[in-house]
């Protein structure tokens, strides 16, 4: 084990490697906290051939290995018991090509870095998780990130041309190309969403969205979270597809007024927060037809933001929201299930069932408009018995999605946590095939481990 | 609350990561709160034992509190942060911090240390010092008292009728270093239409408190409170001791009325109109920047106050400064324990400035000040440092006041 360490110190110099008992206890987990692996060590590579240096000598000891950005990942997908690869030391944007759309960055630069980067040109990254403030690029295309924003743009897997990985034998690939509808099969679109199970990524070519010349957004008030989820599936049926259409409920709603200092009319049990954006004419009729079916569906109150200064402070509540639950209880888990919208508001009286049967909270918020759901389990983590029901519960909800046609994830990945309910979506065969694909893409038991794809027959 | 009860209102989000200075220099999560916090979890948990590299991660903490600003489930840090270095204190007492803080703190001690540096050759701290408190040569230049007297006379006549009285509180080194910025904070007062009290050398306690000396922060805060008796508001141009003043309920519940009574100069200024006096004054043609003390931006909230205040200058231009609420680097005595990591914080501040091109950078702060302050001497063409009180006056007497 020691040995490890001293070889990385050698091949990357002291600075670079952290190790000891306090480096394991700071590193044992990212934000997914019921489970806890302390690695050996951390690396601090600084470029791509450090990090194949990095990789190579866990290869040499036979230990595992896991790339980490910022460690705000919400399903355990940075935590292992070997050799934790950070790339946060290589976060530089490395090009912006404005006149062809695209930026090429190293992974460890954060979400916003990039946004900033291009804005001068008029263009954006268009994922925006909610913790794109600190999480990396690298973190982003590995969980294949979405947020608000994606209801209209697409989640990252549509914004990545390029990629430059070290694969888990050690060896650097390039995938993908500058432009898109790169032929043949192409590896770079597998890379995205692999969860850093088929090496380290170490660069990006990034896709940048031009800004849209007129936004509005608005919130819409209702005394039921059902009839906010209603309004969205009529709306999504009508047609009418706003770039962000989020929900949050009462729980969420208490927590951001304190957090922040919202204020909210007293008899609304929910909200939408709605964002349109196009040329005036195209954002105003929008909005006109999404607070129409809003007042169909019984919305109590309707505003629209008057200017800059009040949409980035609605947004930068609803992004800070579920880092406010800390208000609650001392831990939460962050659920992650994507169901067909039409039947949000069948899902929500069923979650608030479930949570009443085990006697724990569930607060809910939604990128509605995709049907991507977050129901939150604020829990105290020392407490074995609360930690139990918060696991039954979860357990339910994550059936109840499947159950419902939809997906154990929308967002966040599968790492460690929703591992065992991979086996609720796919057969035996499908897991199997997912096996092979992987291990012919180079998928070694050293690189992430016991991550994404369950054991067949385990 | 007590430190676990501080520590489970963090539910390990990480959003705070980017705000910590020592973070984004280091990108060692050890060196993060959300790290730190969880290192102290896992202590009383029962998980971890305190050891070296858990003081280290503690000591390079700058207390800057930029990740309480950051974090939404409000988690008070820096409480955890005092709470956890006065325990470390009975594992790994710092012997000669405690005494470099109480000698800095007190008065008379003070005076003969100014006395005794101007006998020392060369600009920085004695190598004894630094050597004892970082086991390396000193980064930060011995502190050079202002002079005092240097504004004109105020023609009585300028003054508008006293409408009530203030504590201007002098503490431990606004008075004997800072002489012409505090001089400055009693004139504003004044011309705001405030009798002016003074404190003398008596110290809140803010220092102690900051490297988590509690029982004898709290001493000197009850002596404090006892000796500003009354009602009337307790003014301060030290952000750092405001921000104590203001916390003092953590220490004691019978302090919150004191705490309740504590303002910033800037915020008691803003409060009372001063915006309409200062656009009638002589102004000043320069560009100016501002930067964030941390104990006003994160520790009072104070970010929009003095920015007014400069506003309302004539003729002055404010421009903005990127990353204006990271700290420099001064933190309390932090540039005299972790002098590299506090040199990379004052070079990252001053790349900042000089990018603003502004001709001067206006704080709050005696620490900020200092620190800032030297960074400009260290090379040529650099801007000149004020206190805002300073800059203020300024605008009434109609020149910047002489190089101190």
């Amino acid at each position: 084990m020691s040995g490890v360490v001293e070889a990385l110190r050698r091949r990357l110099g002291g600075e670079a490697v952290l190790a000891g008992p306090a480096v394991q206890r700071v590193y044992e987990c990212d934000a997914y906290t019921v489970e806890k692996r302390p690695p050996i060590c951390v690396a601090l590579p600084s470029t791509t051939e450090e990090v194949q240096a990095a990789v190579l000598v866990c290869r040499e000891h036979g230990v595992p290995f896991a790339a980490r950005g910022a460690g705000t990942g919400l399903s355990g997908g940075a935590t292992v018991a070997g050799v934790v690869v950070s790339t946060r030391r290589m976060n530089r944007i490395l090009e912006v090509d404005a006149a062809n759309r695209l930026a090429r960055v190293q992974p460890g630069v954060t979400n916003l870095q990039v946004s900033r980067a291009a804005e001068p040109h008029g263009l954006f990254f268009a994922p925006d998780p909610s913790s794109q403030h600190v999480s990396t690029i690298g973190g982003n295309i590995a969980e294949n990130a979405g947020g608000p924003h994606t209801l209209k743009y697409g989640v990252t897997a549509n914004h990545v041309l390029e990629v430059e990985v070290v694969l888990p034998n050690g060896e650097i690939a390039r995938f993908g190309s500058r432009v898109l509808g790169t032929p043949g099969i192409d590896p770079s679109a597998l890379i995205v969403g692999s969860e850093g199970t088929l090496g380290v990524l170490t660069e990006a070519v990034l896709r940048l969205t031009p800004k849209a010349e007129w936004v509005r957004t608005a919130l819409a008030f209702f005394r039921t979270p059902r009839e906010a989820v209603r309004a969205v599936a009529q709306m999504i049926a009508e047609g009418v597809v706003p770039l962000a259409l989020e929900f949050m409920d009462s729980t969420f709603m208490r927590v951001v007024s304190e957090s922040f200092g919202l204020a909210f009319p007293p008899q609304a049990g929910a909200f939408l927060l709605m964002e349109f954006d196009g040329t005036e004419v195209s954002t105003r009729a929008e909005l006109e037809a999404a607070t129409a079916v809003c007042r169909r569906c019984g919305a109590l109150e309707l505003q629209v933001a008057k200017d800059d200064a009040e949409r980035a402070r609605l947004w930068y509540a609803r992004k800070n929201a579920v880092g406010g639950l800390g208000r609650i209880a001392p831990s939460k888990v962050t659920h992650d299930g994507s169901i067909p919208r039409s039947k949000l508001p069948e899902m929500l009286e069923r979650i608030a069932e479930i949570a009443e049967r085990h006697g724990v909270v569930v607060a809910n918020l939604a990128h509605a408009g995709d049907g991507n759901l977050h129901p939150c389990v604020p829990f105290d983590d020392r407490d074995p018995d609360q930690t139990a029901r918060m696991h039954r519960a979860a357990d339910e909800i994550m059936r109840l999605c499947v159950e419902f046609g939809g997906s154990i994830t929308g967002e966040h990945g599968v790492g460690l946590e929703k591992l065992p309910f991979m086996r609720l979506m796919f057969s035996k065969e499908d897991l199997e095939f997912q096996r092979r694909l992987a291990a012919a893409l180079g998928a070694d038991p050293l690189c992430n481990p016991g991550k994404l794809v369950p054991e067949v027959g385990a | 609350m007590d430190l676990s009860e501080l520590t489970a209102r963090c539910i390990h989000c990480g959003l705070c990561l980017e705000a910590c200075p020592t973070y984004v220099l280091t990108y060692d999560e050890t060196k993060s709160p959300r790290g730190r916090i969880h290192l102290a979890r896992a202590v009383l948990e029962g998980r971890f034992e305190f050891d070296e590299q858990m003081a280290d991660s503690i000591d390079t903490c700058l207390g800057c509190r930029a990740c309480e600003t950051a974090c939404p489930s409000g988690v008070h840090y820096g409480s955890i942060l005092e709470l956890v270095r006065e325990r470390m204190e009975s594992r790994r007492p710092r012997p000669v911090l405690k005494a470099f803080t109480g000698a800095l703190t007190n008065r008379p001690l003070l005076h003969l240390q100014l006395a005794g540096s101007r006998l020392l050759p060369g600009q920085r701290v004695p190598g004894f010092l630094s050597r004892a408190l970082a086991g390396r040569p000193a980064e930060a230049d011995r502190p050079k008292p202002q002079p005092s007297g240097a504004w004109p006379p105020i023609d009585p006549s300028e003054l508008p009728p006293i409408r009530g009285e203030v504590f201007l509180l002098d503490g431990c080194v606004m008075e004997p270093l800072f002489a012409r910025v505090h001089e400055a904070s009693a004139r504003l007062l004044q011309r705001c239409g405030f009798r002016v009290r003074g404190t003398g050398g008596l110290c809140c306690g803010a220092l102690h408190a900051h490297s988590g000396y509690l029982t004898d922060a709290r001493k000197r805060a009850l002596r404090l409170a006892q000796a500003l008796e009354g009602s009337i508001p307790v003014v301060t141009d030290s952000a750092g001791c405001g921000s104590t003043i203001k916390e003092y309920q953590a220490l004691d519940p019978a302090l919150g009325e004191l705490a309740a009574r504590a303002r910033d100069l800037s915020e008691f200024l803003v409060e009372h109109g001063f915006e309409e006096r200062l656009r009638a004054s002589k102004g000043l043609r320069i560009t100016a920047t501002y930067h964030d003390a941390c104990h006003l931006a994160h520790g009072q909230g104070v970010r929009s106050q003095p920015r007014r205040l400069l506003e309302a200058v004539p003729g002055l231009r404010l421009v903005p400064l990127n990353e204006s609420d990271m700290c420099c680097g001064s933190a309390g005595t932090y540039n005299l324990t972790q002098p590299s990591l506090a040199r990379r914080l004052l070079e990252r501040k001053w790349a900042n400035i000089e990018a603003t091109g502004a001709e001067v950078v206006v704080l709050g702060n005696p620490g900020c000040h200092a620190w800032i302050e030297q960074g400009s001497r260290e090379a040529p063409g650099r801007a000149r440092v004020l206190h805002i009180a300073e800059l203020l006056e300024a605008s009434f007497v109609g020149s910047l006041p002489g190089s101190a």
